[in-house]
């Protein structure tokens, strides 16, 4: 099982679950099956744009996003950019 | 009677509640994390709503049932998956006449719930407007910032796309903006584009409309069709941005002019309300008790009344209150998070 770490707005929005684990293949089958995707993609599907996500400590925004392969063991953190005041 | 003021933050809400109106318990903030445009208590069933907004999280909606204690988030809001458009922003929520919601956004979006918002249906006609390719967007976006069901009619005004009024509960559009000015535009009267700022129905009165835009403040006796301008008489500048009326007295309305479109603070270096009770035929001070020395900003939606008071909140941070009619200001709270919107509810 794959597990999920979410920002502190996002936790609340989850009731105050932060931490999730999850069967998936990819970054974007872990991220859909969160109570919070309607935060995390837009009306068109996309990730939002200030969203970025840490497989293993790896920016997978670099590389393969969505389609990035998560191992069973592997963690995934959701970070917003940090911006604005 | 008590009152509760939800207070709109840039960092949260803040719900003030006062029994005499002197004093004032301060709860909050609540919804952290989320810029609050607006929130209503629905006079219906008490239901908190809020316009919430977040940078990296996008805009949606919340909503209360138990006096913010737990809060829900819209299931379904956003436009058309296969548009090029998206949702920016959720600036306004308005209660309905029978069961439903509106809500306002940008860019320039108008939205219906039938379920107490969870979910939320496009109003096409207005996304659809044969003159949206004419429309631009203020500072703020493109903003659907005012919503007013009053006499049978929708309002609705947008920045900067103007007023539109709806006849027929919201499947056509009527632009409302005829001899409103639009000095930014090289035609300075077209028939959209202009930039309210706010506007309002009088309740007692619906065929009275009073708007503050960004060039200059108006009021209309019939509908919307015609305006008169009104700023000429006694304000000491054309912009601003929030609007009150009272309700008993269709002649009264309330404004706070800022300097200028460029300098976005209040007029002359001092917080000025300025009041008429003559339907905008003059205008006088009213600033009994706030500071004479100010640079300050209320934004649109920063300006609330109900039958007892009236009451304003800064971008600095204070929530400004005064009884119906006596117009002596006291400062209810200070320090708050720069403010986005006042509202008043009965407590």
């Amino acid at each position: 099982m794959a597990i999920v770490l979410l920002p502190a707005v996002l936790a609340a929005e989850a009731g105050g679950q932060k931490r999730f684990e999850l069967d998936a293949a990819t970054v974007g089958e872990a991220l859909h099956q969160l109570p919070v995707r309607n935060l995390l993609f837009d009306e068109a599907g996309e990730l939002r744009r200030l969203i970025n996500v840490f497989v293993d400590g790896i920016d997978v925004r670099g590389g393969r996003l969505l389609e990035e392969p998560i191992r069973p063991e592997s963690e995934v953190r959701v970070v917003g950019a940090v911006a604005g005041g | 009677m008590g009152v509760l003021l939800p207070i709109g933050t840039r960092k949260g809400l803040f719900l003030l509640r006062s029994d005499d109106r002197e004093t004032w318990e301060v709860e909050g903030p609540l919804l952290e994390g989320w810029a609050v445009y607006h929130a209503v208590v629905d006079p219906r069933d008490g239901t908190l709503h809020a316009c919430t907004n977040n940078p990296v999280y996008g805009a949606t909606v919340h909503r209360s049932a138990d006096g913010g204690e737990t809060w829900e988030r819209a299931e379904e809001l956003g436009l058309p998956e296969d548009g090029e458009l998206k949702l920016n922003a959720t600036w306004h929520i308005e209660p309905g006449r029978d069961s439903e919601l509106w809500l306002g956004g940008d860019p320039g979006v108008l939205f219906r719930s039938d379920d107490g918002g969870r979910t939320w249906q496009l109003n096409r006609a207005l996304f659809e407007h044969p003159t949206r390719e004419r429309w631009q967007p203020g500072a703020g976006g493109m903003c659907t910032h005012s919503i007013q069901l009053v006499g049978g009619a929708i309002y609705v005004a947008i920045s900067a796309a103007g007023a539109f009024r709806s006849d027929d509960g919201g499947e056509s559009w009527t632009p409302i903006n005829k001899s409103v000015a639009a000095e930014f535009m090289p035609d300075p009267y077209p028939e959209v584009g202009q930039c309210v700022h706010k506007l309002l129905v009088h309740p007692q009165r619906p065929e009275r409309l009073w708007q503050q835009n960004h060039c200059g403040v108006y009021r209309s006796d019939d509908r919307g069709d015609t305006w008169e301008r009104l700023d000429k008489n006694g304000l000491p500048t054309s912009f601003g941005f929030p609007l009150a009326l009272d309700p008993e007295d269709p002649d009264v309305a309330y404004v706070i002019p800022e300097q200028s479109q460029e300098h976005h603070y209040t007029a002359d270096g001092r917080l000025g309300v300025y009041r008429t009770a003559d339907g905008g035929a003059s205008w006088e001070l009213a600033a009994s008790g706030l500071p004479e020395r100010a640079w300050v900003a209320v934004l649109r939606e920063g300006l609330a009344f109900d039958g007892d008071g009236i009451y304003f909140g800064t971008q600095s941070g204070s929530v400004w209150t005064s009884p119906r009619g006596k117009t002596q200001w006291t400062e209810a709270v200070r320090d708050l998070p720069p403010i986005l919107s006042v509202e008043a509810a009965p407590a």
